[in-house]
This record gives structure tokens, C-alpha cells and sequence, in this order.
């Protein structure tokens, strides 16, 4: 009779990276919807364009490089659409579909690939259309804050996330099943909520998608955050200070959401190394 | 309690390894062709960390040599062909010796605790010692000596005498209430026993200092306390964590089991050496449940016994599907080590693939100790081993929580115990370069 002979643990959890990719993917579709039904046809061709962007560089890179293929595991695709939710709606279709490319070939296989990169992809996606291509860049409109019906439908335009910021309800979901990390949008939450507050800046900033976006998808990516429990709990509150400090002197909170945490990014390495847990029993009797 | 079987049908070949803990390994006694008798001594071995190996079965030497083993590897071991005489070698039952002549005996009847230690060793770390625990913390096992269980607490007694300790604690899972309930009914030194529950900051020391009781109950939580987590027992129970690089004997603690008890009461109200052992069998068979097994029976014969697999059979996992060893032939005997077996079908059997670790953390969420599990595995996959040193890889407890949970299904548990082996050959290599200076 022939027996299986491998390592234990013999019975594991029925979660994969192929799961939380595809969950969280799934997460933001009814987001797209909302942005969909908001701004049509441009939408969706933004949509479309940046998931191809993101599963033709990757296909393209992995054949080159004659790697084993991983569209399958949902991160090109998820990031992809995460790139196309952070442009404006009115952008033509090439600027997403390059962004894509950009984000998935240079920030995410460049570094290494899955959970080696430094900066969020769709961060630094961001960061480079907008230094690229500083018109298309700018939304037709802000979105208009003030009234707590923003919250289900946003009546202005901005980017293709601010469109319906309780569209992304169901990532409480996905942190009840601790797919996502729940220290880190905690205290982002809570770190922007009580300096905007001290700093008498109005709170209908935190309402608006793309802030959302950024603490619930963006700061909780796992390759550029902590992974000590306290390193995360540090990380929450300096994206909320990096954020606040660069929405209250530019007075736009949206951009300042994006630059504050790619810096918050490029400290996390640090907030990790002087965070390790001291050993249970301690060092020394 | 009930369900407990004996299996008394002889194994067609019995194969008895010459080293059933993990220490030295014995000298065989006998010869092919010769004859030996129940309870007649096998092996011989000399040294500290040895375990006398004992023949359960009256029967003939088949064949001297290396056979499979529940470890995996294949091992020196004396091959019997078990007849059905019943003689044995004479059992000299001693008792009111003294607590020299006690630790004698549990050594000479080669009795090994859970966790891979001799006995008697084990009783005498050569340390200051105020508390003996008892883990059993393993509802199966606790449950298959539920019949039997004045022997164990007599057992129990025993090896506190031996061991000149003062105090007893037997810890139960909370949510065992079986067990709970025989050892409310259990009677020692014509006292009822005390069942006490481990609630925030009481623990075991806060009933022993009301209760005049040489031996208490607690109920400790719901975990299974497995082999390698001495150091969140001895937390759990006595409120006293380990720090790195110690053994519980360093914070006035040695643990036994239940088995051990058990055998220790065989070996001197009945002067029995070590033969059998209840062993548990779960998953894919039939009748799941208890048998008591004499070591050496092959594993299939025990599986039998269980009415046989159900489905057809993927994985055979010694010891716990959590830190097991999957073994690759059921020919493989039962040993004194071996507590369980988990029998997985065909389509139980995880095929997974490990791939890049994303940083998620959710190994750092469940490590019962405080490491960073990822970052000690890729160290050691670097072959860098003094930076897993520095993130205390040592005191991993080897539970496989991390790897349960890890989404990229990295082999976590093996690469930090890998970098653990590296580490102490590391500082065995600086010892040695200090002495010969």
C-alpha cells in the first residue's frame, strides 16, 4: 500500500494567496459597479484597460523570464483594477492600460515580484501618472464634501473610487475573516479622525472613496506593511500622521492620502526592525 | 472509557527497534533462533540518556536487523515471531522500597515519558524541584486509562516518592468533561481529589497553598499541551514562563504523562517492565478509538483492530496531524513513543505548493511565543543562521500553528527547526574550539 510521506503539519487552513487576492478583487467590483452606473462608458473601458494592462505585462515578463505563469493567483489582476479605481474617469484608455503596465512590470517584478516589492504598486502607479501626466491627472471636479449622503453615492466626480465609498462595505467582511489586517485601518482611522479634528479641518475629508480606498486596500497591502503586531498598530498611525500632516498644508486630502502613505511605505521596514516581539519567558531568568 | 480495546491477537512478526526514545540506542542481548519469554530484556545499553528495551511477546528471535519505524528511518531491531505460551520471565513486585531503590526500578523497566525523556531521568533533573505535573492534557489517551485510573494515580504517587517532590498537579483540559468527571470520583491517600480551574492569575500555586492535598486537579484551557510546548504548560499551569535557552526543571518543574504513570505502577506493584502502551487511532478507519497495544505489534495489526480503513488510505501519520511523522509503510511497529495515529484518506492528503511569502503576518498573529515565524524560515532558508539566533528561533515550540495558517504554504515548521539543529551545532562547534584552546 502506498502512503503519502510529507512534512507536517498534515491538515492546514483552507486559505491561499490565490483566496485573498481573489477575495479582495471581488471586494471592489461592487465599487466598479457604482462608478460604472456614475460616469458609464469611460469607466469601464478604464476598468477593463487596467486589468488587461496589468495581465499582459505579466504574462509578457513571466514568458520572458521563462517563470511559471501566476495570473492565476489574482495579484496582477487585483492590482490592475486597484491602479484603474486611482485615475480620473475622463482619462483616455492608454493611461491606465500604461499605469498597469508600469505598477505590475516595474514596481512589482522588478522588486521581485509577489511579496518582494517596497512600495505598493498601485501607489507608486499613482505617484508616477501623476508626475507623468499632470493634466489628465487632475479630476473634472473634487467631490463635493459636506453631506453624509456622499457616503452611498458621491454627486461630484474625482477619481473612479470616489464614486461610491459604501460600495466597499464588504471589507469588513474580509477583516472578520482576517483576510485583511485589522490593526493597521484601525488606527489610520482613528490617528486621521483625531488630527483632522485637532487641526479643525473638516471631517467629510475621510468620507471620500479614495481616502477609504487607501486604509482599507492600500495601507493594509502585505508586502509593504509591518508584520510585527505592534509594528502594524505604528504603521496605522504614521500613515494617519503622513496623511494629515500632507492633506492639511495642501488642503487636499485626497492626493495627501496617496503621497502619505507611499512615505509611509518606504518607513515600514524600519517601524518592523524595532518592533520584534521579545521572546515569551524573556531573554534572561 | 469504554471503548478501549485490548488487542491481544499476535502479530505474525513482532519488530522490537533497540531504541524506542530518543537517546541511545540499546545493544541487542539475544541471538536469531533463541527463545525469549514476556517481560525478558532485549537490549542492553550503557550511558546516561538510556531506555532498556523489554520483549512484550514469548516467542522466537526471527532476525536481527534494520527495520522500518514509526520515526521514519529505519532502525537496528530485534524481529520476533510471537508463539502463543504465555511464559514470562518472573515479575518481582516490590513494595515500601525507598525512593533510591524506586528510581532503580522505573529505570530497569526502560519506562520513556511523552516527550522522549527517560523516566528516571526525567524525576531527577538535579534540580531544585517543587512541582511534578501531569499532562494529561490528551483527552484520547487520558480516556483509555479512565478504566484503570487508581493504578495511574497510584503511579503518580509513586514517582512523586521517587522523586522526593512535594507537590503533584494533574492537568485535564477544561473542556474535557469525561475526564474531569472520573477524577472527581478518584480517591488519593483517602482524600478526594481537589479540581480546581485555572482562572486569570490562580494557578496551580493558589489552591496548593489552601488545600493541604499532596495532589490537585487543575483544568488548565483548552489546549493540548503536545511534547515541545513545556513552556507554555508550565505557564499556563503554574504562572511561570521559560526563558530562552531553559528547560521547566529551571523553573522548579518536571513534567510526566499519563502513560508513564501508568507503567510506573506496573513496574513496581507488579514488576513489569515497560510492554505496552495505549495508543489512539483516528481518521479514516472504521472504529476509531482506543487500543491498548504491546510494542513491536505492526501498525497494520493495530488498524485491524479498528475495524479496518475506510476508503482508501492516503496518509499514516504518527503521532499527531499537527507535528507528526507521516510514515511511508503500516509494517512499521508500535513503539514506546508512539501515541497516536492518524490515518488521512486519498483525497485528505494536501497537495499544496509553497510559494513567496507575502508578509501577511498571520504567522506572527498565532505564534503562541512571540516570534516572527516568516522571518526566522527565510533566514534559515539563506543558511543565515545567527540572524535566526537573534530572532530567537530557539524558542520555537515546533507547534505548526504558523504553517496551519500560512496562505503561501511554506514549510515554516521545518526550516525554523532546521535553523534550531544549525544554531546548537553552531554553539557545539564554539564549545568545542573553547575547550581545545
Amino acid at each position: 500500500m502506498a502512503f503519502t510521506v510529507s512534512p507536517p503539519p498534515h491538515i492546514k487552513e483552507g486559505v491561499s494567496v490565490k483566496k485573498l487576492m481573489w477575495s479582495r478583487f471581488i471586494v471592489l467590483l461592487p465599487l466598479c459597479l457604482a462608478s460604472i452606473y456614475l460616469f458609464g462608458f469611460p469607466a469601464l473601458g478604464n476598468l477593463v484597460a487596467g486589468v488587461l494592462g496589468a495581465v499582459f505585462i505579466e504574462l509578457a515578463i513571466q514568458k520572458a523570464f521563462k517563470q511559471k505563469v501566476t495570473i492565476g493567483d489574482g495579484n496582477a489582476v487585483y492590482l490592475g483594477l486597484l491602479i484603474a479605481l486611482m485615475v480620473p474617469p475622463a482619462v483616455p484608455f492608454w493611461l491606465p492600460f500604461i499605469g498597469a503596465v508600469f505598477g505590475v512590470g516595474v514596481v512589482k517584478h522588478a522588486f521581485g515580484g509577489l511579496g518582494s516589492y517596497m512600495f505598493n504598486p498601485a501607489l507608486a502607479t499613482w505617484v508616477f501618472l501623476k508626475l507623468s501626466w499632470p493634466f489628465l491627472m487632475v479630476p473634472l471636479s473634487v467631490p463635493q464634501l459636506g453631506s453624509l449622503s456622499d457616503l452611498i453615492l458621491e454627486t461630484g466626480a474625482g477619481f473612479l473610487a470616489d464614486a461610491s465609498p459604501i460600495a466597499m462595505i464588504g471589507v469588513l467582511y474580509l477583516i472578520a475573516r482576517r483576510y485583511i489586517e485589522w490593526r493597521i485601518p484601525l488606527m489610520y482611522l482613528l490617528t486621521t479622525v483625531v488630527l483632522v479634528v485637532v487641526l479643525g479641518d473638516p471631517l467629510s475629508y475621510i468620507f471620500t472613496g479614495s481616502f477609504l480606498l487607501g486604509v482599507f486596500f492600500i495601507a493594509t497591502e502585505t508586502s509593504t506593511s509591518p508584520i510585527t503586531r505592534n509594528g502594524r498598530l505604528i504603521y496605522g498611525v504614521a500613515c494617519g500622521v503622513l496623511t494629515v500632516v500632507y492633506g492639511y498644508f495642501t488642503g487636499n486630502y485626497i492626493e495627501g492620502t496617496f503621497y502619505g502613505l507611499l512615505l509611509a511605505n518606504a518607513i515600514s521596514p524600519l517601524i518592523e526592525r524595532s518592533t520584534v516581539p521579545k521572546p515569551f519567558g524573556g531573554v534572561e531568568a | 472509557m469504554s471503548d478501549v480495546i485490548r488487542l491481544d491477537k499476535l502479530p505474525e512478526k513482532a519488530i522490537i527497534p533497540m531504541r524506542q526514545h530518543d537517546g541511545i540506542a540499546c545493544a541487542p542481548l539475544v541471538k536469531k533462533g533463541e527463545e525469549v519469554l514476556v517481560g525478558q530484556k532485549l537490549g542492553e545499553c550503557e550511558g546516561s540518556d538510556l531506555a532498556y528495551v523489554h520483549s512484550p511477546f514469548c516467542g522466537t528471535v526471527e532476525s536481527i536487523g534494520l527495520m522500518p519505524n514509526p520515526s521514519g528511518k529505519r532502525i537496528l531491531s530485534v524481529v520476533l515471531t510471537p508463539s502463543e505460551c504465555t511464559q514470562s520471565v518472573e515479575f518481582v513486585p516490590e513494595k515500601n522500597a525507598p525512593p533510591s531503590r524506586l528510581i532503580q526500578m522505573i529505570k530497569e523497566a526502560g519506562i520513556v515519558e511523552y516527550y522522549e525523556k527517560p523516566t528516571y531521568l526525567a524525576l531527577k533533573p538535579g534540580k531544585r524541584i517543587d512541582t511534578l505535573l501531569m499532562n494529561a492534557t490528551f483527552p484520547l489517551i487520558t480516556h483509555a486509562y479512565l478504566n484503570s485510573l487508581d493504578k495511574v494515580l497510584k503511579g503518580f504517587s509513586l514517582m512523586l516518592e521517587a522523586s522526593g517532590i512535594s507537590r503533584g498537579v494533574i492537568v485535564v483540559r477544561a473542556d474535557d468533561k469525561e475526564s474531569i468527571k472520573a477524577f472527581k470520583g478518584a480517591v488519593v491517600d483517602g482524600k478526594p481529589l481537589t479540581i480546581a480551574p485555572i482562572i486569570g492569575k490562580r494557578h496551580a500555586d493558589y489552591y496548593l497553598e489552601d488545600i493541604d492535598d499532596r495532589i490537585i486537579v487543575v483544568a488548565a484551557g483548552k489546549i493540548t499541551y503536545t511534547p515541545t510546548m513545556m513552556n507554555l504548560l508550565s505557564a499556563d499551569v503554574m504562572g511561570r514562563k521559560i526563558s530562552l535557552g531553559h528547560e521547566p526543571s529551571d523553573v522548579h518543574v518536571v513534567v510526566c504523562g499519563v502513560k508513564s504513570s501508568k507503567a510506573v505502577y506496573d513496574a513496581i506493584y507488579e514488576g513489569k517492565p515497560y510492554l505496552e502502551n495505549a495508543v489512539t487511532v483516528t481518521g479514516a478507519v472504521n472504529k476509531p478509538g482506543s487500543v491498548i497495544v504491546r510494542f513491536g505489534t505492526p501498525i497494520k495489526d493495530v488498524i485491524d483492530a479498528c475495524g479496518g480503513y475506510r476508503g482508501e488510505p492516503g496518509k499514516l501519520i504518527i503521532n499527531g496531524s499537527m507535528g507528526g511523522v507521516a510514515v511511508y509503510t503500516d509494517e512499521a511497529p508500535v513503539v514506546k513513543n508512539t501515541t497516536g495515529i492518524v490515518i488521512q484518506t486519498k483525497e485528505e492528503v494536501l497537495r499544496d505548493e509553497s510559494i513567496a511569502c507575502v508578509h501577511c503576518g498571520r504567522c506572527v498573529d498565532v505564534c503562541p511565543v512571540n516570534l516572527l515565524p516568516t522571518r526566522i524560515a527565510s533566514y534559515s532558508n539563506l543558511g543565515k543562521y545567527e540572524e535566526c539566533e537573534q530572532l530567537y528561533a530557539m524558542n520555537c515550540i515546533e507547534c505548526g500553528a504558523c504553517a496551519v495558517v500560512c496562505p503561501s504554504k511554506r514549510h515554516l515548521v521545518q526550516l525554523i527547526k532546521y535553523s534550531k539543529l544549525q544554531i546548537h551545532n553552531l554553539s557545539a562547534a564554539e564549545a568545542m574550539e573553547e575547550a581545545t584552546k
